[in-house]
């Protein structure tokens, strides 16, 4: 249908469109045309994906100068096809309705790893291999070196693309993965260089949050990406923690030992050039005492996306000279390596901040910040010299000149906490230098900087507010959209108390409580008896779900729950878990019925869908939070309350709550869908905690369904199970939750409609 | 259709929350109550089944009614086996009542087995008798559906093609026990033509969502005791002929009774060839039914002739099954504003109250919903057509 979105004509794909889609767009054009950034919440299910291409893409339409590219980015490959998918059912709408081809050009893009189509090389297993074979066929050097010695081997694909590729662009049209492959292989083209070039002029990208947010990897991909772009983080509630991730390292014994390993192999190749070639350390010194002046005339001119790891002040500078030359180099790396050896030769733990860290080091091996600061491009600049191919076996002392670089040019925002062992296993030493990023805006900053429109869109964003301030950027739209729905197909019911009165709760104080256990034990096994097919379980932690089920265990109620269904466990370990989830699959499959014991913050949480009967209910065991006694948590807390004003308790709370409605929101994923949701926590009732959960979630919750015992919990499922599985059809939903055009247009749906959006 | 279907005591029924149904639906969208729905959906049952469709006249049913560890749960007064095994003998009635010339089967499961209680035979009163019985069992265990679906199956798929071959599940458990996949039987269930459909007692368990969704069945779930009595009578109607089922002509035999008085000489007590393989019942009888191609002796009819396969029926039976054939065509529906003319009904003479009203195509005469269901669903002929003719 053709949509009139508030004077955008508008080509939606489908003959039936949701009322919060439309206004889910009337918010996106607002914030397209303030060109500012916007925060918007709708729930999972309800076409948020294709309202944001629809819309963009009109807006790009219709205002070609304004908004030349869309960069939408998403967590997981599947997620990134799920887009591509609908983006051509758009396209093809667009190529009926008008009758004439598009120009227009989008393709998404993925690591090495899923893009290359080298018999040899995509054939290895982990992506870190595919990265190294593949630079060791395609670096400059190396390819220099063919022309003196036929023998050294190159990748085909790549030396097609170099010498044809780049003079013809990509035709226009819609390129998933495997659509890419399959003309790479056709054309003999690398696929991932092609997608790589291209979309510098593709109109929509469709990639991972990584090519962004992670400094090392967003200068090479995406610092040449026009202003005028819109980017989209799609499932971005827990964008912050993406951003402290890509920004903060861990050090390690291991990680030591490798370093060494990697220097020693430094200084025997600089032996060994210095005997054959030292014309060109020669040349690189010189270029060195240049600076990086060519990068600064770069970015002055706008072109690029800075990098916050090299900040501004480097550029203008020349490299120093105690690191110009390749041997003093590594004596200073050398020495940077054994002071960090004897911090982690530590029997207490250590906290310090950077400025701290930098004094030290300079009174006992005498290392100026400054040679700090260049570490990194000294490194890189050397190994380049060196024509070193396999970068992959360089990444311990990637990881460490990465660190000094960090560490010198960040006085706030930045910690250094080292533990010399686990809480776990305090005998067993173990020594980690954490310098972890408290300021999640660090890492995202250039990116508002630099683009017009940045969307951050989550089926759980709630409370909205407190994104603007953890990121530090200033929305010009914040909306939160409800759900509307012909029948009400999700039921939150929150338990408060077991059958004998006892307040349930995972807090610290009752978590060992052997009535809590057992109340918690006596829920799962009177649900198991109500529910069909798939319960989804989650507990806070790995550690509590193990004592839980040891104890249900013991008390044999795991014998009763597993009279009604199968159990299934997540583990630590990836395989095994996935292993678990296809059976569990099975199980409901097939009518056998399954549950599946998670852990809020793992895989399952924020991975895996459980659509229909994979999920038809889901109980939160216990308010998620994070494991507060960690040095980092509180370090980052303190960071929060001192420079952006937000109260560690409301943090913490915030955090918890997001998890939980991430965890209940897996079972309703549309509106054909439904799921009985339990929050199995007295604590849920209060306000401060409900507040916080998505507006679509908490208009269901009444009163009369707080602090619940478990017979009135069974009561109310059973009846709510019933009323779900009568019959149910499209018609049922159209003109209440599915609109026609003509539905759309009246007067009294476009005043409700008006009310979909909640703003803040 | 006399009594109203009890409700069940207000202290018995659900917790329910009376003032939240109060809630005044401001946007339109929330809670449309169910009532609502379900009048619809029984509305649409009406229409759906109307039209010139042809519906099959001989069927053979075999009913599976679960008897696990769940049927003891009480939501169902006293519980739900009590509950169920007296609805069904009211089903088993009203089933040879439309249908005489069909026969039906009953299997239990329970304990991952499938047991046959009786055989597939035409008359009620066995299976009444059989129901009765089972009101004792005791129920353990979880039931298998692959089990007892397969045994319908071996049954079943012996049944002339002209006839309709089903199977009608009393599911009360969320989870049945297989031996192997149970996918495998839905391929064998659906190239074998035998439609499977259920009622589940307590939520929907998606392998039942897709047997009869491949089957052509249907499958539903109850919300109380009334609902569960209207479910089961809608499976009183036979399900339409599917066009790819033989239709010839059948040969059929109309044996009449012959009673013979133990006072005749020439009578003799002979076996009747029902109870042939059957070790149960009675053994040798006076008089019965006589194949009128070969003179086997029945006991009961309708059957299939043991001896030379002949179809034997009475006349009345014939006539019952037969407006099925030819169902009354749906009533038109139009808003009771609209509507001009006689303000009450034509069949119970009440005010018309409803938001609709029904008018037969053919006499235009008004109905309220009430009789255009009793209509359709008993009668099968509109009562004022009838009397306009001469």
């Amino acid at each position: 249908m053709k949509l009139n979105i508030d004077g955008l004509l508008v080509y939606f794909p489908y003959d039936y469109i949701y009322p919060e889609q439309y206004s889910y767009m009337l918010e996106l054009k607002r914030t397209l045309d303030a060109k500012g950034h916007g925060v918007l919440e709708m729930p999972s299910g309800t076409g948020k994906t294709i309202s944001l291409l629809s819309l963009i893409v009109a807006y790009q339409k219709a205002y070609p100068l304004d908004v030349t590219k869309l960069i939408y980015c998403s967590r997981t490959v599947p997620e990134i096809e799920k887009v591509v998918e609908e983006l051509k059912k758009l396209m093809e709408f667009y190529e009926k309705m008008t009758g004439e081809k598009q120009n227009f050009l989008a393709l998404a893009l993925s690591s090495r790893k899923n893009l290359c189509v080298h018999p040899e090389v995509s054939s290895l297993r982990f992506g870190k291999d595919v990265d190294g074979k593949c630079h060791s066929m395609t670096a400059s050097y190396i390819r220099s070196r063919k022309q003196q010695n036929p023998g050294v081997q190159l990748c085909r694909f790549y030396e097609e693309f170099e010498a044809l590729g780049r003079q013809v662009p990509l035709t226009a049209g819609i390129f998933n993965l495997d659509d890419l492959k399959a003309f790479g292989r056709q054309k003999g083209w690398c696929p991932y260089f092609l997608a790589r070039y291209s979309i510098l002029h593709a109109n929509i990208v469709i990639y991972s949050y990584h090519y962004l947010l992670d400094p090392k990897i967003a200068d090479l991909v995406s610092k040449e990406l026009a202003k005028k772009s819109v980017i989209v983080f799609d499932e971005a509630h827990n964008i912050d923690n993406v951003c402290i991730d890509s920004m903060s390292v861990n050090i390690t014994r291991r990680t030591l030992d490798r370093t060494q390993s990697n220097i020693e192999t430094l200084q025997s190749t600089i032996q060994k050039i210095k005997e054959t070639d030292a014309a060109k350390l020669r040349e690189e010194y010189s270029q060195l005492v240049q600076g990086l002046k060519e990068a600064n005339v770069a970015r002055e001119t706008d072109v690029y996306l800075s990098n916050p790891v090299l900040p501004d002040e480097i550029l203008q500078e020349a490299v120093p000279g105690s690191i110009r030359t390749a041997e003093h180099f590594v004596g200073f790396l050398k020495r940077l390596l054994e002071y960090l050896k004897s911090r982690l030769r530590i029997q207490h733990v250590v906290q310090e901040s950077p400025p701290q860290f930098l004094k030290d080091i300079y009174e006992k091996v005498c290392i100026d910040r400054k040679p700090l600061r260049f570490c990194s491009e000294r490194l890189r600049s050397l190994l380049r010299t060196l024509e070193i191919a396999d970068i992959a076996d360089f990444s311990a002392v990637t990881l460490i000149s990465n660190f000094a670089t960090l560490v010198s040019t960040y006085s706030k925002g930045f910690t250094i906490i080292i533990e010399p062992f686990e809480d776990k296993t305090p005998t067993i030493a173990n020594p980690v230098l954490h310098f972890s990023c408290m300021d999640s805006s660090i890492a995202i900053k250039p990116v508002f900087e630099r683009f017009q429109s940045v969307v951050i869109t989550s089926g759980t964003l709630s409370p909205l507010d407190i994104y603007p301030k953890i990121l530090d950027f200033h929305p010009v739209t914040m909306a939160s959209f409800t759900m509307t729905l012909a029948r009400t197909c999700l039921c939150p019911l929150i338990v408060g108390r077991g059958n004998d009165q006892v307040a349930i709760s995972s807090k610290f104080e009752t978590r060992e409580d052997i009535a809590v256990i057992r109340n918690y034990g006596n829920l799962l096994s009177e649900m198991s008896a109500i529910v069909p097919d798939g319960i989804v379980a989650f507990f806070t932690s790995y550690q509590y779900m193990e004592n839980i089920v040891a104890s249900w265990y013991e008390q044999g109620i795991l014998e009763n729950i597993q009279r009604n269904k199968l159990i299934f466990i997540e583990t630590q370990d990836a395989a095994e878990t996935s292993m678990a989830l296809e059976k569990y699959q099975e199980a409901c499959e097939n009518g056998r019925g399954a549950i599946l014991l998670s852990v809020a913050r793992g895989k399952v949480s924020e991975g895996i869908d459980f659509v229909h009967h994979f999920g038809r209910a889901v109980i939160m065991f216990g308010v998620p939070y994070v494991y507060t006694q960690s040095r980092i948590l509180k370090a980052r807390l303190e960071y929060l309350r001192d420079q952006f004003q937000i109260r560690e308790n409301d943090f913490l709370t915030f955090d918890a709550m997001r998890h939980a409605a991430q965890c209940v929101g897996r079972v309703i994923r549309g509106k054909t869908d439904y799921g009985l949701m339990i929050f199995a926590d007295k604590r849920y009732s209060r306000s401060d905690k409900r507040g916080k959960l998505p507006r679509w979630i908490q208009e269901h919750i009444s009163d009369g369904s707080l602090n619940l015992t478990i017979d009135e919990t069974v009561q109310l499922s059973k009846h709510f199970l019933r009323e779900m599985a009568q019959p149910f059809r499209k018609e049922d939903q159209l003109g209440l939750s599915l609109l026609t055009l003509e539905q759309l247009q009246s007067e009294e749906m476009l005043k409700k409609i008006t009310q979909i959006a909640h703003q803040v | 259709m006399d009594e109203e279907p009890e409700r069940a005591k207000r202290w018995e029924g659900e917790f329910e929350r009376t003032w939240e149904l109060l809630v005044e639906d401001e946007s339109g969208s929330l809670k449309p109550s169910v009532e609502d729905i379900l009048f619809k959906a029984k509305r649409k049952r009406v229409i759906e089944s109307q039209g010139q469709i042809r519906l099959g006249m001989m069927r053979h049913m075999y009913i599976v009614l679960d008897a696990s560890r769940t049927m003891e749960d009480q939501d169902l007064k006293p519980n739900r086996l009590t509950s169920t095994l007296k609805l069904l003998e009211f089903f088993v009635e009203e089933y040879f009542d439309q249908n005489p010339i069909s026969q039906l089967g009953i299997i239990a499961t329970k304990n991952k087995r499938a047991e046959k209680l009786t055989d597939l035979a035409g008359n009620p009163k066995k299976h009444i008798e059989a129901l009765k019985r089972a009101v004792d069992t005791t129920c353990s265990g979880e039931p298998s559906l692959y089990n007892s679906l397969s045994l319908a199956m071996q049954n079943l798929k012996h049944m002339p093609g002209h006839t309709s071959r089903e199977v009608l599940v009393i599911f009360s458990s969320l989870t049945t026990c297989d031996p192997a996949n149970i996918y495998d039987l839905i391929k064998t269930l659906k190239s074998t033509k035998i439609r499977v459909s259920i009622i589940g007692l307590s939520a929907e368990v998606r392998v039942c969502t897709v047997l009869a969704r491949e089957t052509g069945g249907t499958y539903h779930v109850i919300l109380d005791e009334s609902h569960f009595k209207e479910l089961l009578m809608y499976h009183v109607k036979p399900p339409p002929a599917s066009s790819s089922s033989e239709c010839s002509l059948i040969r059929m035999g109309f044996p009449q009774h012959t009673l013979v008085s133990i006072s005749d000489q020439d009578s003799k007590p002979s076996f009747s060839m029902a109870h042939l393989d059957s070790t149960v019942g009675p053994g040798l009888t006076l008089g019965g039914y006589y194949c009128p191609q070969c003179k086997a002796k029945y006991s009961e009819l309708p059957v299939e002739c043991k001896v030379c396969g002949l179809t034997l029926v009475s006349a009345p039976h014939l006539a019952r099954s037969f407006h099925h054939l030819f169902p009354l065509d749906a009533f038109k529906e139009i808003p009771l504003e609209e509507h001009q003319g006689e303000r009450f009904c034509e069949g119970c003479q009440g005010d018309l109250k409803e938001q609709n009203v029904y008018i037969c195509p053919s006499c235009e005469s008004v109905f309220c919903m009430e009789c255009d269901l009793f209509i359709h669903d008993t009668l099968h002929c509109c009562p004022s057509c009838v009397h306009s003719q001469p």
